[in-house]
């Protein structure tokens, strides 16, 4: 694949700003001069519309995953996918169609798509679902996808129509047994392994989630990328606050280096 | 009148197409904002700050929000001195006016950091960045103690011809005193102010947020606090005083000058918008023009305090 397109600082303008469930949205945002990007990118969203006088508070923009892209009108309709948890992304619920959101992207290390004789297993939960919709299209056109969403309960699902518009193979687990099979996603995976067939798996959620993945994948000797979230100031290798610890020494970034890692170089005891 | 209108600076030694700098630690090594913005239209930049070796930083969490602030305990973490030279310094473009920023744990290091960086035609100046703990003092910040600082700046002084910053902790009681050391000791401008420390606690874990418990406070939050020293500072000594702490505007860029600031470093805010400090550039020529003042420096020191 291609380097990563440089990323851009723009004022996108809201199309779309729907519930889509539980205390999930939906955000359309219209961009110029979009340049592209890669699955697994992210970008970064000013904490609610922008204002005539700037707000200061909160004051740091949130990082939120590229769901998907589609042209539109000489510019281009970037997709975002969200849950409501806090003041910054509450502002970001209440922004109007029309009004301008501070954007920054795309951002970050790309998911490297499986080999052609690999299964790719999309392993993803809560607001994880957001990052891996573009995988598992591109996924699609090397080879056989099965995508394996979970959440608490069905009203936390998101994305759902569009996985099953896609044809992937798609598997769902609630906690509370309320859509797809009762019991956590992790399960499905162990499952989908079972066969032996050679797979590739990616896994995007909490991190307990991940790190139960990326075990589970080693088990079966398959190889495992995972993509981390974490708190950040700046999304592009500044700030140096989103520090994952690796097994190694020392701490790579989640913005620069990541969010795409290898399950097998994080120090997952210190991940936060 | 004026037609064009005149935004150069000095500071310390150091001349600069215009006051506006990015401020040590938000602006990395330059080159990640070249997607951004002109790096060549900033008055300058202050680079991550250096240590002698690369160093790792703290364990996350190692920042959080604030009312119109963050906290932040990133600590040390650098590629070191010898690559910042190497691969760092290289890779900007030409008429970039860099100021090397450095920090260590004892005074030698220190000293050493500073010779090694000015053999480098491309280092226009040094900051020292004095809120760094010191080992031998029992961690309290080298910029703290008026006689740890005035060691600190005497034993740089020596090391280096370069013009000599010094950035200032504003965790002190008296910041003019501190000021009045830095130009007993030969520095050729101060730097002020660098965060401000600050705790927060996660009622619900009962914890704090920061790994490292403590961080250092910055954002607009702290801008009245910084304008405050930087007019003490300015009535206390004759050096040139860069300004810094929660700039977002060139609206923000006059105050500090006014307040006897010669220049500016826009710190926080080049996380929010990666592409604020030329647009600041561009707003501070407007409020020039606007105003019809011919030169940036007739505004150093030209608050107007009305008397009662």
């Amino acid at each position: 694949m291609s380097a990563p397109p440089l990323p851009i600082r723009t004022d996108a303008t809201v199309v779309v700003n729907r519930a889509e469930g539980g205390a999930n949205r939906r955000l359309v945002l219209r961009v110029e001069d979009w340049p592209g990007f890669q699955p697994g990118q992210f970008a970064m969203l000013s904490a609610g519309a922008r204002t005539a006088v700037p707000r200061t508070d909160p004051l740091l923009p949130r990082p939120m995953a590229v769901y998907r892209t589609r042209s539109q009108n000489g510019a281009t309709e970037i997709e975002i996918l969200f849950k409501v948890t806090g003041r910054g992304t509450g502002l970001l619920a209440e922004a109007q169609p029309g009004q301008r959101i501070g954007f920054v992207g795309p951002l970050g290390r790309r998911f490297e798509l499986p080999d052609s004789n690999q299964r790719a297993l999309l392993v993803a939960g809560g607001t994880g679902i957001a990052s891996i919709y573009e995988l598992a299209q591109r996924a699609q056109a090397a080879g056989r996808v099965t995508v394996l969403l979970g959440a608490r309960s069905a009203a936390d699902l998101m994305g759902v129509d569009d996985f099953e518009a896609l044809g992937v193979g798609l598997e769902i687990a609630t906690e509370d047994g309320s859509k797809g099979s009762a019991g956590l996603v992790t399960e499905l995976l162990e499952s989908a392994l079972a066969s032996g067939d050679p797979a590739r798996v990616y896994a995007c959620g909490p991190t307990a989630m991940m790190r139960r993945c990326a075990e589970i994948a080693a088990g079966h000797g398959a190889p495992c990328v995972v993509s981390l979230e974490n708190r950040m100031a700046c999304g592009f290798g500044v700030c140096l606050g989103c520090a994952a610890p690796l097994r190694e020494a020392g701490y790579a970034l989640v913005c620069r280096d990541g969010p795409v890692f290898d399950a097998s170089v994080l120090d997952w005891e210190r991940v936060p | 009148m004026a037609s064009s209108i005149d935004l150069s600076a000095d500071l310390g030694g150091i001349p600069l197409r215009n006051p506006v700098l990015t401020a040590s630690g938000t602006f990395g090594y330059g080159t990640e904002f070249a997607p951004f913005l002109d790096l060549e239209r900033l008055g300058g930049f202050v680079a991550k700050s250096l240590t002698l070796a690369p160093r790792f930083g703290n364990p996350p969490p190692r920042i959080a929000e604030a009312p119109s602030a963050m906290l932040n305990a990133i600590s040390l973490e650098n590629v070191g001195v010898d690559r910042f030279i190497a691969e760092k310094l290289p890779a900007l473009p030409a008429g970039v006016t860099v100021i090397a920023s450095i920090f260590e744990t004892a005074i030698e290091g220190y000293a050493e950091v500073s010779k090694r960086l000015s053999s480098e035609a491309r280092v226009a100046g040094i900051e020292i960045n004095a809120s760094c703990p010191h080992v031998k003092s029992g961690g309290i910040e080298f910029g703290q103690d008026p006689a740890v600082l005035s060691e600190l700046v005497r034993a740089v002084r020596r090391a280096t011809a370069r013009p000599l910053l010094v950035k200032l902790s504003p965790n002190v009681t008296d910041i003019a005193e501190m000021a009045r050391v830095c130009e007993g000791e030969g520095a050729d401008a101060i730097s002020l102010i660098n965060a401000v420390q600050g705790l927060e606690v996660d009622p619900e874990t009962r914890r704090p947020v920061l790994a490292n418990v403590l961080g250092g406070l910055s954002g607009p939050a702290i801008r009245p606090i910084a304008l405050r020293m930087v007019w003490q500072a300015a009535r206390a000594v004759k050096l040139p005083i860069c300004g810094i702490g929660g700039i977002t505007s060139a609206d923000d860029v006059v105050k500090f000058l006014l307040c006897g600031a010669s220049a500016v470093q826009i710190g926080t805010a080049n996380y929010l918008d990666p592409a604020v400090s030329g647009r600041i550039v561009d707003d501070l020529e407007a409020y020039l023009r606007r105003h019809g003042i011919a030169r940036v420096r007739d505004l150093v020191g030209a608050l107007e305090i009305p008397r009662s």
